[in-house]
């Protein structure tokens, strides 16, 4: 025992004395991560952690510069046919593929691009991204996913020569620049994926890189190394020589206070600390950029489908009364329950319209300020107003035959602290102001795996916070979450898999909604048919989603929010996108020697609003 | 304990005074009375009583009479915590004078605990914690002893059946509790009584594989053969026999799994399966704690909740230690 | 005694059937989109073809079929589907078991060689001074969750010592906190139980016997007393020394160290039923070995112990 004590002693002292080797190389980037990637196949994967590796290993044909526009990126021009159903592409020339030791492979042609599409739309290598071809309106993709078309030759993608390549789509389809960040349009070498098939990207031994980076190591819940790729036609915007990313379950945890040992240059810094390190370390705290690729709002759902003692029965015929969902909106103070999430500015990301703010313009006007989304502000937190509606609903849905309090089944996912405080915050908020002889809001902690299929879509909540993110930059991404959903043997609407509330267009039930539903339906349709105006489209679009919100039918809330962290990148240098990968590259970010200070951060904050023109 | 009458010599004196009133006819009072080896047992029975001298043993342990006060005192204070004047709910958010949350406040006057880290006070989510988490550690223990005694003795004593409980031992033991777990979490919505429950699904098995082992190491011994030989029934044997003997591991046993449910609770919270935060509980409180610890000021949210387990998981293994010192027969004389 | 083990063996693989084919079928019953990232953004069609493709769409029984033909013909686990796409499940947990051995043994043995000195000395000067401190260590262990010190551990053991808050395979020291902290549980668990049964053990008639005939002190104690009172703590050994391969959550999420801990945790939440029936075969044929050295080592200990011997009950 004493040896044994001696011995550790021993060992300690000289790990003392000995001087820890400061990094050799310059402009080694370190961080945590916490949960691995489940594949480096980024032909099918459609999570945004499994992209990241192929984000940066791998070039798209276009890219966005940090402030959200498009450049040429693996194509050099492009253009669009006359009738807007052929794109063609020019490949820069001259780019290599090169394997996970450096060493050069072959060249990147358009062959790589039309290999990859055949990869993504076999069924066999159960690709989770062959949606992003339908909703690109490839032509005859999905019918040769379905096995309808076996010829690839028919299929919308083609090589005319190694370095030009098309894609025909069979309706005009604007926003089909914007999909070409996504995995599902990024290149592959064609002979390893014939080669390899199924076993494409189970390694980093087996992939090629064209990109940024190359992954030179890739071990699974130990670490992942990207070394720069020198060759790159982009080299010289490639400021970071270095990625190693260190797997940490605990990362949440250790990486704030490794980062202040030095041992990494990036930490997220969580809600519940951020307080503490304002007080202790205020001069090192930046923060990331929101971005407006996902969008919250709270659906109110027209088919409760959850136990009686929560009383479904009563809720439906509440949801159903528009002074009843205007009185929760009007009580509604979406500031409050945020700072759950964003404990500082909530208001930087509020959202006042599903679509969020930023996220497409026609004719230099954001869409979220187009002239349909006028007077919607009235329908927000208004103490007054909400209990003038509230008296209101009272009258009518007593006569309806409904039961006061009405139990708001509030359904959030265990183990998910932030939207488990937002919750109770919520619960808080509202009761207080309409009164608990009106409402009473249950908290309901779903399951926190597979929390989806066992609540929203099951119907298991009265109001829920959603989220819903864009496949492409335009506002048609923004309606998917309402679109019909129409059981193909009954004809009867099943109810979309958000809020529902097509099922109300069964029946007369509920004629007041009913109006509401098919008012916006018929709406969207028209907007969907505009593909040469693209003001007149958005305006159209924004028509319907404003009959949303000013009917109380769904309450915008907000975007993801810009969380804290310490960090030595100067993050608003890198790509900037509402969609596709872009975000995730390392690419154009500079490494300091130091973290980035706060006065750093507001400085280069203030420029990139600048630039963004806002 | 001491007042009431030993229960064989209670029976003993009805029996007698039943036979003495009786109103019997001459016949009857001259026939032959039948042998009844119950009650020739009894004539023989000392006043020795077991669990009497067990307890009275036990109570001389000062330290341990002391912590037994001290549980007693904490379970009782859960439940009057609520309704002393000036506390807070354990659910309520304070807000501050800007109609914002007190979140993340140092223990003041206010809150004697402070807040946590959306403006909820410590003092009573600690004491609304502390008391699912003892109401959880103490059914899983009883259903765990009730479950693992039965099916740990039959497996050691009955050989027929050993081959069959070892298979399911086998079977259920192998099956990892994450499964079960989880598969539980998809059929019923999380709270108490779900993850009581699942604990217990899985929670007895440790105990009948403990017994059946003690059993099977006494079961040969001569005293249980002379038993067998006597003609004693397995029943009895078991009850007088094995079960006495086993007392005091028992109790050191099931002492012990009071704070291992609690203890369990805490990882269950930590692989993402436990109570949601609506629910306080100690596992709760230190998972949450436990996220903050890297930042010295806000530690007090991991130390209070952890001192209050330490306090329990300590108090149960004295109080354990003790009662299965006093339970050993051989401490009574 | 032969024909003994070759039955315990025969059953032991029907047990390892049993356990594959309930694991089997109840990891099947787990939603469906559990098995798809991206299923709100999948058509029917695809999610139809994902299962397809999985082999989920065949009745549970012709699965349970195939995977025990596949096992069994070809000693082939199947592929993962979620943890690491298409990586073959042996080929996943070949690197990752040994690290896990490793780290498990080397505290094990850490905490046998001071946890039984340890309890051996509680039991003989009970009540004495020792006796108190040991007891004191014992319940400050069993009464800190050990998530909870653990963390302390990492966080000022890493200052004091100097290095890195991971683990960096490369350099011993960074063994020494994960081993420490690691033997810290057992330490208390093998001192604790030992004290237990050694004072139990020392209240028996053969130990007066033994002093009446003056057998010396320290014999009775060490040859006598250690021996017996070992006997229960006996049947563990070997279940611990194999458990080692589950290794431990806590410190190897801590310290990222690649093993198994947390392993199964992750793959039954990520439902990638594959890898999770990998691993509940290697767990399982693990403690079925452990169960069997087990009751040997009782046997071949306690002479009065017969697990052969038939017809002693009634």
């Amino acid at each position: 025992m004493k040896k044994l004590l001696a011995f550790l002693m021993t060992l300690a002292l000289l790990a003392g004395m000995a001087v820890l080797p400061a990094s050799a190389e310059e402009n080694v980037y370190t961080a945590l991560y916490s949960s691995e990637v489940s594949t480096l196949n980024y032909l099918t994967s459609s999570t945004t952690w499994d992209y990241t590796p192929g984000a940066n290993v791998v070039d798209t044909l276009i890219e966005y510069n940090n402030i959200g526009e498009i450049i040429p990126g693996l194509a050099e021009t492009w253009e669009v046919s006359e009738d807007q159903l052929t794109w063609t592409f020019h490949l820069r020339q001259g780019q290599k593929w090169y394997d996970y030791t450096g060493a050069e492979v072959g060249e990147v042609t358009a062959n790589d691009f039309v290999a990859a599409a055949k990869y993504v739309l076999t069924p066999e290598y159960d690709s989770s991204l062959e949606y992003m071809f339908e909703e690109a309106n490839i032509l005859n993709a999905a019918a040769y996913y379905a096995g309808e078309v076996t010829d690839f030759a028919e299929v919308g993608v083609k090589a005319v020569d190694d370095y030009t390549l098309q894609y025909i789509v069979d309706k005009p389809t604007p926003y089909l620049l914007s999909c070409m960040t996504y995995g599902s349009f990024m290149p592959a070498y064609g002979p390893q994926l014939e080669e390899l098939g199924a076993d494409f990207a189970t390694a980093c031994e087996k992939m090629y890189c064209c990109g940024a980076f190359i992954l030179t190591e890739f071990e699974p819940q130990v670490k992942h190394v990207f070394v720069k790729n020198v060759n790159n036609w982009d080299a010289e915007n490639v400021h970071i020589d270095r990625i190693e990313q260190i797997y940490n379950a605990e990362a949440a945890t250790l990486a704030p206070t490794m980062a202040l040992r030095g041992e990494v240059d990036y930490a997220d810094l969580s809600n519940d600390i951020i307080d503490d390190w304002k007080a202790n370390n205020p001069d090192i705290i930046s923060r990331g950029r929101a971005i407006p690729d996902f969008s919250y709002f709270f659906c109110f759902n027209f088919d409760p489908q959850y136990e009686a003692e929560y009383g479904p029965d009563n809720w439906r015929i509440a949801v159903n009364n528009s002074n009843f969902r205007h009185s929760i909106m009007s009580a509604f103070d979406r500031t409050y329950s945020m700072r759950a999430l964003e404990p500082d500015d909530p208001e930087s990301i509020l959202q006042n319209t599903i679509t969020p703010a930023t996220f497409c313009a026609a004719d230099g006007v954001d869409f979220s300020e187009l002239a349909p989304f006028e007077g919607t502000e009235e329908n927000f937190f208004n103490a007054e107003k909400a209990l003038e509606y509230k008296a209101k609903a009272m009258e009518e849905l007593t006569a309806a035959g409904c039961t006061f309090p009405v139990t708001i089944l509030l359904t959030y996912k265990s183990g998910d602290t932030d939207w488990e405080n937002e919750s109770i915050l919520f619960k808080q908020q509202l009761e207080g102001v309409l009164g608990t002889d009106y409402i009473n809001v249950e908290l309901y902690a779903g399951p926190s795996e597979s929390f989806l299929s066992a609540t929203r879509r099951a119907g298991v909540y009265s109001m829920m916070r959603c989220n819903w993110g864009a496949d492409y930059a335009d506002p048609l991404t923004w309606a998917s979450p309402f679109a019909e959903s129409i059981d193909s043997e009954t004809g009867l609407h099943e109810g979309n898999s958000y809020n529902k509330m097509d099922v109300s267009l069964d029946g007369d039930a509920y004629p007041e909604t009913k109006d509401i539903l098919t008012a916006y339906y018929a709406t969207v349709e028209e907007a969907k048919n505009i593909t040469d105006d693209t003001t007149a489209r958005y305006t159209k679009f924004a028509e319907a989603e404003a009959m949303l919100i000013n009917n109380a039918m769904v309450i915008p809330y907000n975007i993801e929010a810009a969380s804290y962290q310490v960090t030595k990148l100067n993050i608003f240098e890198g790509q900037y996108s509402p969609c596709g990968v872009s975000n995730l590259r390392y690419k154009y970010q500079t490494l300091h020697e130091d973290f980035i200070s706060a006065e750093e951060y507001e400085a280069a904050y203030q420029e990139w609003l600048t630039a963004m023109g806002k | 304990m001491a007042l009431l009458k030993h229960p064989k010599v209670e029976a003993l004196e009805n029996s007698l005074s039943a036979q003495l009133k009786r109103d019997l006819s001459e016949k009857e009072l001259f026939s032959f009375a039948p042998f009844d080896e119950e009650e020739a047992e009894l004539t023989g029975a000392s006043n020795y009583s077991y669990w009497r001298s067990t307890l009275h043993a036990f109570s001389k342990n000062r330290v341990a009479m002391f912590l037994l006060a001290l549980m007693l005192i904490i379970v009782l204070f859960t439940f009057i915590q609520p309704l002393l004047p000036g506390q807070y709910d354990a659910f309520v958010v304070t807000n501050g004078d800007n109609g914002l949350p007190l979140k993340n406040k140092q223990p003041s006057a206010e809150h004697w605990l402070g807040t946590n880290s959306i403006g909820q006070d410590l003092w009573a989510r600690l004491w609304s914690g502390t008391r699912t988490s003892l109401f959880i550690g103490l059914a899983c223990a009883m259903i765990e002893a009730c479950v693992g005694i039965l099916m740990g003795v039959l497996w050691g004593y009955v050989r027929k059946l050993d081959f069959l409980f070892t298979e399911i031992y086998n079977v259920l033991d192998n099956i990892p509790s994450t499964i079960i777990l989880i598969l539980i979490s998809f059929i019923l919505k999380p709270g108490v009584g779900t993850i009581i429950f699942a604990m217990s699904l899985t929670g007895w098995i440790g105990m009948a594989r403990f017994i059946r082992n003690q059993i099977l190491i006494i079961r040969d011994r001569d005293y249980n053969v002379a038993s067998r030989c006597l003609g004693t029934s397995t029943w009895r044997i078991i009850v007088k026999n094995l079960l006495p003997y086993l007392v005091s591991v028992i109790m050191l046993r099931m002492a012990l799994s009071i704070p291992g449910a609690i203890g369990s609770e805490v990882f269950i919270t930590y692989i993402g399966l436990g109570l949601p935060a609506t629910v306080p509980s100690l596992g709760n409180l230190i998972n949450e704690g436990r996220k903050l610890m890297m930042s010295p000021s806000l530690r007090y949210q991991l130390i209070y909740p952890t001192i209050i387990l330490s306090i329990v998981t300590i108090s149960f293994y004295m109080i354990g230690n003790a009662f299965s010192d006093a339970a050993d027969p051989k401490s009574h004389v | 005694m032969a024909r003994y083990l070759g039955r315990r063996f025969l059953r032991s693989f029907i047990t390892l059937f049993i356990i594959l084919s309930i694991v089997f079928i109840l990891v099947r019953q787990m939603p469906i989109d559990g098995y798809f990232p991206n299923i709100e953004k999948m058509t029917d069609a695809q999610i139809q073809n994902g299962l397809h493709q999985m082999g989920l769409d065949q009745p549970i029984l012709v699965q349970l079929y195939n995977f025990f033909k596949e096992l069994i013909l070809h000693g082939n686990l199947g592929t993962s589907w979620v943890y690491r796409d298409n990586v073959p499940v042996a080929e996943i947990l070949a690197p990752k078991i040994p690290v896990s051995i490793k780290l498990g043994s080397l505290s094990l043995l850490f905490a046998m060689l001071i946890g039984l000195p340890m309890g051996t000395f509680m039991a003989k000067y009970k009540g004495k001074f020792f006796d108190n401190l040991g007891a004191a260590f014992i319940v400050l262990i069993q009464a800190v969750p050990s998530a909870v010190y653990y963390l302390f551990i990492q966080l000022y053991g890493t200052e004091w010592l100097h290095i890195s808050m991971l683990f960096d395979p490369d350099k011993a020291i960074s063994w020494v906190l994960p081993v420490f902290s690691m033997s810290l549980g057992n330490i208390a668990y093998y001192a604790m139980w030992l004290r237990r049964y050694m004072v139990d053990e020392s209240k028996k008639d053969y130990v007066t016997l033994a002093r009446i005939k003056g057998v010396s002190e320290n014999k009775i104690f060490f040859r006598h007393v250690f021996r017996n009172a070992f006997v229960p703590m006996a049947q563990y050994l070997p279940t611990s020394f194999l458990n080692t391969v589950i290794g431990s959550i806590y410190i190897e999420s801590l310290y990222s160290i690649p093993g198994m801990g947390g392993l199964l945790v992750d793959v039954v939440k990520k439902q990638d039923n594959n890898m999770v029936l990998g691993i509940v075969l290697l767990y399982a044929t693990v403690g079925i070995i452990g169960l069997l050295l087990g009751d040997l080592m009782m046997a071949l200990m306690d002479p009065r112990i017969n697990l052969v011997k038939k017809g002693g009950e009634r």
